[in-house]
C-alpha cells in the first residue's frame, strides 16, 4: 500500500498521475496528515536531489518569529493608533500603494525568520559580457557559488517585501499565502469552524 | 457578481451552463483575471511550496462595486487577511494583533499580469490541452519563457467560469515551483456578510493602524542608478526613493520588468566599516567580493558592493537573472524620477 501511494505521490509530485487519481489523491492529502507530511518529506528529497534553492525545511519559524516581534518596537507596545502611525510610516508601499502596507508589516516578521534558512554565498562576478554583443542573447549567466555573507537578513528581507509591492499580483497572493500558513508556537486561539461555532 | 450575467452556484463536480467564448489563450488569460477580480467565490485550496503543502480558504465578493475578500488558513496559525473596500485587516490570533490600514480598493490581492504584444515577444502562450480537472473541463493555458532569465506558468483555467483551477509556477526546464490548487470551488450569486468575519474573537488584541506617508522622491544631488544592460525585454519601469526600516536614508528602488516578471533593485549607500582589530574606520571599497545570493520563497535575491554602494536585486526569476541584473547597476548621473505602475 506504501509504495503505491509513494508511486501515486510521485506521480502527482511530476503531473504524471491522471487527474482522476489525482482529485481522489488530493482529497486524501486533505484530510490525511500522516500522508502530507509524506508528501511533504518526498517533495523536499526530491528538490534536494535535483539541487534546487530555497528548499525549506520543517523546521519551526515561531520561535524566530517571536524574536523578530520582541525586536520590533511597533508590535512590541500595546500603543495608540496615532503614535503606531509615525512608528509605521517606513512600511508605506512606494508606488502610491500597489500593496498593503500591512501585508508587508506582518509579512516582514516573517521574512525575517525565514531568509537565513535559504542564504547561499556567492562569489562577486563581473557582469557577464556575453549578452550586450551576443547575436543570440537567450543564454543566462551561470552562478559561482563560493563565500561571504554581508547582507543582514533583516534588511534582505526588507527588499523582498519592498519588491512585493511593485510585483504582480500573483506574486503579491504567493507572499501572502506564504506568510499565511508559516508556523507559529504561540497557544492555538479559539478555533470556530466556518458557520461560527466553537470546535 | 452582475445580475446580468446570471445566477450561477456551482460546486465542484456540477457542471454550468454557459460556456466561454474566448479562443486565443491570452484571451483566456484576461478572462481569468477579470473572473477572479469580479465573480463571487468561495474555495479551498492547497499552496505547495518548497515540500510543503498548506490548505487555505479564499473568500471573495464584488457587490455594488465594492471588493471584500478573506484569505485565512486551514491548517495552524488561524491568520487572516479581510479586506473590505479600501481596508485590508490582518489578524494575527498567535499575536493577539490586528494590523489594519487602508489601501487602493481596486487593486487585484489575484490575477496574472496582462499579456501583450511585448509580452509574446518572450514567453510562448498557448493552449497545450483541454482536459477534465476535478471533473470540470478546463483549458490547460502555458506561459513559457522563451529563454531562462525568467519563470513560466501553467494554468487550468475553468471552461465555464474561467477560473483558474490549478496554478503552476515553473522554472525554464518545467520544473514546478510553487503549485497552487483548488480542492472545491463555489461561485454564488451572494456571499453574506458573516463570510468576511475573523474566525477568532479579537477582544483584547493589540490593533495597529497605519496610514500612508508621502511618497519620496530622490534627493536632486543623489547618484542616479540605472542598468547597463538587461536581460531581453526588460526594461525600468519605476525608479523611486523609499524609507526601509532599520535605515536613516532613503534607498534608491529601481523596477525592472518584461511584463510579466519583476524585478526590483534596492541602492544603499554603504555605511564606513571598522577594520580588524578595532583601527580606525575604512570607507567601503569601491568594488569587493561582499556579494551574496538568497532564495526567498519562488523569489530570488542576490546583493553585491557597487562604488561604495550596496545593490541588491530582488524578483520571482531565477537567480541567474537577478545576479545579472545587481551586476550590470550603475551611477550614471543626478537622480531625476521614472514613476509609472508595472
Amino acid at each position: 500500500m506504501n509504495e503505491e501511494l509513494d508511486s501515486q505521490l510521485s506521480a502527482m509530485f511530476d503531473d504524471e498521475l491522471p487527474h482522476e487519481e489525482c482529485e481522489l489523491l488530493a482529497r486524501r492529502l486533505s484530510r490525511d496528515e500522516g500522508l502530507k507530511a509524506r508528501w511533504g518529506r518526498y517533495a523536499v528529497v526530491g528538490a534536494v536531489i535535483r539541487a534546487e534553492r530555497g528548499v525549506r525545511l520543517n523546521a519551526p519559524l515561531a520561535g524566530r518569529v517571536s524574536a523578530a516581534i520582541r525586536t520590533e518596537p511597533e508590535l512590541e507596545r500595546a500603543v495608540p493608533a496615532v503614535a503606531a502611525r509615525a512608528r509605521l510610516g517606513w512600511w508605506q508601499p512606494a508606488l502610491g500603494g500597489a500593496l498593503a502596507a500591512g501585508v508587508a508589516a506582518v509579512s516582514i516578521l516573517w521574512l525575517r525568520g525565514q531568509v537565513p534558512l535559504t542564504t547561499v554565498p556567492v562569489t562577486a562576478q563581473r557582469a557577464p559580457q556575453a549578452l550586450g554583443n551576443d547575436p543570440n542573447p537567450y543564454v543566462t549567466p551561470r552562478l559561482v557559488a563560493a563565500h561571504s555573507s554581508p547582507v543582514p537578513s533583516t534588511q534582505l528581507a526588507n527588499y523582498v517585501v519592498a519588491h512585493s509591492m511593485v510585483s504582480s499580483p500573483m506574486a503579491r497572493g504567493n507572499l501572502l499565502s506564504a506568510f499565511i500558513t508559516s508556523e507559529s508556537s504561540a497557544p492555538e486561539p479559539v478555533k470556530t469552524d466556518l458557520a461560527g461555532n466553537a470546535k | 457578481m452582475r445580475s446580468s450575467e446570471g445566477l450561477i452556484a456551482f460546486a465542484l463536480g456540477c457542471l454550468v451552463a454557459g460556456s466561454a467564448v474566448a479562443e486565443e489563450p491570452a484571451q483566456w488569460l484576461e478572462r481569468m483575471n477579470q473572473a477572479l477580480n469580479s465573480r463571487n467565490y468561495d474555495g479551498t485550496f492547497s499552496h505547495w511550496h518548497g515540500g510543503q503543502v498548506e490548505m487555505l480558504r479564499i473568500i471573495h465578493r464584488m457587490q455594488d462595486g465594492n471588493v471584500s475578500e478573506r484569505l485565512a488558513s486551514l491548517d495552524g496559525s488561524g491568520r487572516e487577511f479581510i479586506r473590505s473596500g479600501a481596508t485590508l485587516s490582518c489578524y494575527l490570533p498567535d499575536k493577539r494583533t490586528v494590523v489594519v490600514e487602508q489601501r487602493p480598493a481596486q487593486e487585484p490581492l489575484v490575477g496574472f499580469p496582462a499579456v501583450n504584444q511585448q509580452t509574446a515577444e518572450f514567453y510562448d502562450i498557448r493552449e497545450v490541452a483541454r482536459t477534465r480537472f476535478n471533473r470540470r473541463d478546463t483549458h490547460v493555458i502555458t506561459v513559457t519563457p522563451r529563454d531562462a532569465y525568467r519563470y513560466g506558468y501553467r494554468l487550468w483555467i475553468d471552461d465555464s467560469t474561467a477560473m483558474p483551477l490549478k496554478t503552476q509556477l515553473c522554472d525554464s526546464h518545467g520544473q514546478v515551483i510553487e503549485q497552487i490548487v483548488f480542492a472545491s470551488l463555489t461561485v454564488s450569486s451572494h456571499i453574506p456578510d458573516a463570510a468576511f468575519k475573523p474566525e477568532v474573537s479579537t477582544e483584547g488584541f493589540q490593533w495597529v493602524r497605519e496610514v500612508h506617508p508621502a511618497q519620496l522622491a530622490p534627493a536632486p544631488d543623489s547618484p542616479a542608478w540605472s542598468a547597463m544592460r538587461l536581460p531581453p525585454g526588460f526594461h525600468m519601469t519605476v525608479r523611486q526613493a523609499q524609507t526601509l526600516p532599520g535605515s536613516s536614508q532613503p534607498v534608491d528602488h529601481l523596477v525592472f520588468s518584461d511584463g510579466v516578471a519583476f524585478v526590483s533593485v534596492f541602492v544603499e549607500h554603504r555605511e564606513v566599516s571598522l577594520a580588524p582589530g578595532g583601527a580606525a574606520p575604512q570607507p567601503a571599497s569601491a568594488t569587493d567580493d561582499a556579494s551574496e545570493a538568497a532564495a526567498v520563497g519562488s523569489s530570488s535575491a542576490f546583493s553585491t558592493v557597487v562604488d561604495g554602494h550596496r545593490v541588491t536585486a530582488v524578483g520571482e526569476v531565477p537567480p541567474e537573472t537577478v545576479q545579472f541584473i545587481a551586476t550590470q547597476v550603475k551611477a550614471t548621473g543626478t537622480a531625476g524620477a521614472v514613476h509609472g505602475r508595472p
